[in-house]
């Protein structure tokens, strides 16, 4: 018998998006439904307790959610004041009509509504990331707080603010046509990646990484594959994801960063590193790729060689640097060239290495600093090192990787 | 929904006056075709829409808070130099505009919505 707690903490984790995306379609009211949808759990965090779990709990949060956006039309309509509506189509409304006359069934088409919604290419990318956050998946706002590393109240004025861009743009809650949709779905999956990737950005004490946020991104790619499940990009997103948040706890001791060489490797949860392997290995990925795509199964590749390897003298580099060779052509990025970088050093030494980096510039990055004071040392050009971890610890904006520069550097 | 459809820049097209005259003709084939598509699409109306010209033209209107009306040679701000043409557009929602305005050459462009005052 679980506990009150437990089946409404269950039941928020795996419906909000439904719930969401049903009372939008209804009301069309984005800044009504999530306070809806809040308070109605608050309501039954309260009674289930007592009165016992309902026997529909989705049903019961949806009934209630509606009674607060009904209340809450009831007072605009005394104090004449229409907010704007969300725009969807006339015949989706006629569809969800029906859909809300059987209360059961949820239509899954409208959390991809949500989602593309969400995730628009006209919102601003970490708006977008957010938001999906919020509504797609009901992830408190401090804790999408924490993963952007900004204050609670930053975070939900810019909840609020893409909220209201989504109805004054006229960003509709559609689906778009077949030729325009796999484009949009490549929005949703950068936008995923995004939430994911600041999770892993240094932040400084207890939030030195954020990987519990960082897997609520996971869990978003997991939802639009359940709706989409043999879209390339998705697929191969969730196996890069898998591939590096299979590390978390082996990335993180003593309040520092641990660098991939020195992790304790019996630490990686191996079941995930054998689920993304498997994903990898789909046959929608042999096909014809777009360049996102391929770049998201590329980088799982290189992900999946260090993932595998018994140890990190193990580590296939000759493999590694021909995957970062296919990458470059795919996007020729200055970061895919520092990493390649990185690659060849371990491959066929620090000078190789050094070649590699010659004209290489990332703006506003300390990298390409830290890296090549990495391989003089190596190299043993402790002069030259020194002044390149200068250069570095002054272009770091991030205090956990200053710290660690000014050690590497002392330690010369 | 109404939308002020602002083409602010050439962006990749080439400037109109650089272009030969099969280009300048395949240029005016997409605005044409823009214009059959916003017909054919329900939904959807082109209420106005009108080549501008140079922005030499343009006059800016101020006016300060006592009523004194300032007027400037040229637009307004840098990123309406090149404007060189708008259309009013009635349509359901901004994925149609963005999906109908693909059809013109790749100016750069601003989509604004209007306020309906009804």
């Amino acid at each position: 018998m679980v506990t009150a707690e437990a089946a409404l903490e269950q039941v928020v984790r795996q419906e909000w998006g439904r719930l969401v995306a049903l009372l939008l379609s209804q009301f069309r009211r984005l800044d009504l439904v999530e306070d809806a949808l809040g308070d109605a759990v608050e309501a039954a965090s309260r009674t289930w307790p007592v009165d016992g779990t309902p026997d529909n709990p989705a049903g019961w949060l949806m009934t209630a959610a509606k009674r607060r956006v009904l209340d809450r039309l009831r007072t605009e309509e005394v104090a004449r004041r229409k907010e704007p509506l969300l725009l969807i189509d006339a015949a989706q409304h006629q569809e969800v009509a029906r859909t809300m006359a059987d209360a059961g069934s949820l239509v899954e088409d409208d959390v991809l509504r949500l989602v593309l919604m969400c995730a628009h290419p006209a919102l601003a990318p970490e708006s977008a990331s957010a938001l999906s956050l919020r509504l797609v998946l009901g992830v408190p706002t401090a804790d999408i707080a924490r993963l952007f590393l900004v204050p609670e109240p930053t975070m939900a004025a810019r909840i609020t603010r893409a909220k209201k861009r989504i109805v004054g743009a006229g960003i509709p809650f559609t689906v778009p046509d077949a030729g325009v949709l796999p484009e949009r779905l490549e929005t949703v999956a950068q936008t995923a990646y995004l939430a994911f990737t600041a999770g892993y950005a240094p932040g400084t004490g207890p939030d030195l990484l954020r990987a519990d946020q960082a897997g609520e991104a996971i869990r978003l790619v997991r939802v639009v594959l359940g709706l989409r499940p043999d879209e390339p990009a998705l697929v191969a997103l969730l196996a890069l994801m898998l591939l590096q948040h299979s590390r978390r706890d082996a990335r993180a001791g003593g309040g520092h960063l641990v660098l991939l060489a020195d992790q304790d490797r019996t630490r990686w949860h191996h079941d995930e590193v054998a689920e993304a392997t498997r994903l990898l290995a789909r046959p929608e990925l042999t096909g014809p790729l777009t360049p996102l795509a391929a770049s998201y199964v590329l980088q799982a590749r290189i992900a999946a060689e260090h993932a595998t390897a018994p140890s990190a003298e193990d580590t296939r580099w000759d493999r590694i640097v021909g995957l970062y060779d296919v990458l470059l052509q795919v996007v020729p990025t200055p970061s895919a060239r520092l990493a390649r970088a990185v690659a060849v050093a371990e491959q066929h030494g620090p000078a190789a290495g050094l070649d590699a980096l010659e004209g290489l510039d990332v703006p506003e990055s300390h990298r390409p600093a830290a890296v090549r004071a990495e391989l003089l040392s190596r190299a043993g050009d402790l002069d030259a090192a020194r002044a390149a971890y200068d250069q570095a610890i002054a272009a770091c904006r991030n205090e956990v990787e200053k710290a660690f520069l000014v050690a590497r550097r002392d330690a010369l | 929904m109404k939308y002020l459809v602002l083409l602010i820049g050439d962006g990749a097209e080439k400037p109109w006056p650089e272009q030969t005259e099969t280009e300048q003709m395949a240029a005016m084939a997409k605005f044409g075709a823009f214009d059959a598509a916003c017909r054919e699409r329900e939904g959807v109306e082109l209420l106005a829409g009108e080549a501008l010209s140079g922005p030499g033209d343009a006059t800016v209107m101020r006016t300060s808070g006592e009523g004194r009306v300032a007027l400037t040679d040229g637009p307004y701000a840098e990123v309406i130099e090149g404007m060189g043409g708008f259309y009013l557009l009635e349509a359901p929602d901004l994925d149609v505009v963005v999906e109908l305005l693909r059809l013109l050459p790749p100016y750069d462009i601003q989509i604004h919505p209007t306020v309906d005052m009804s």
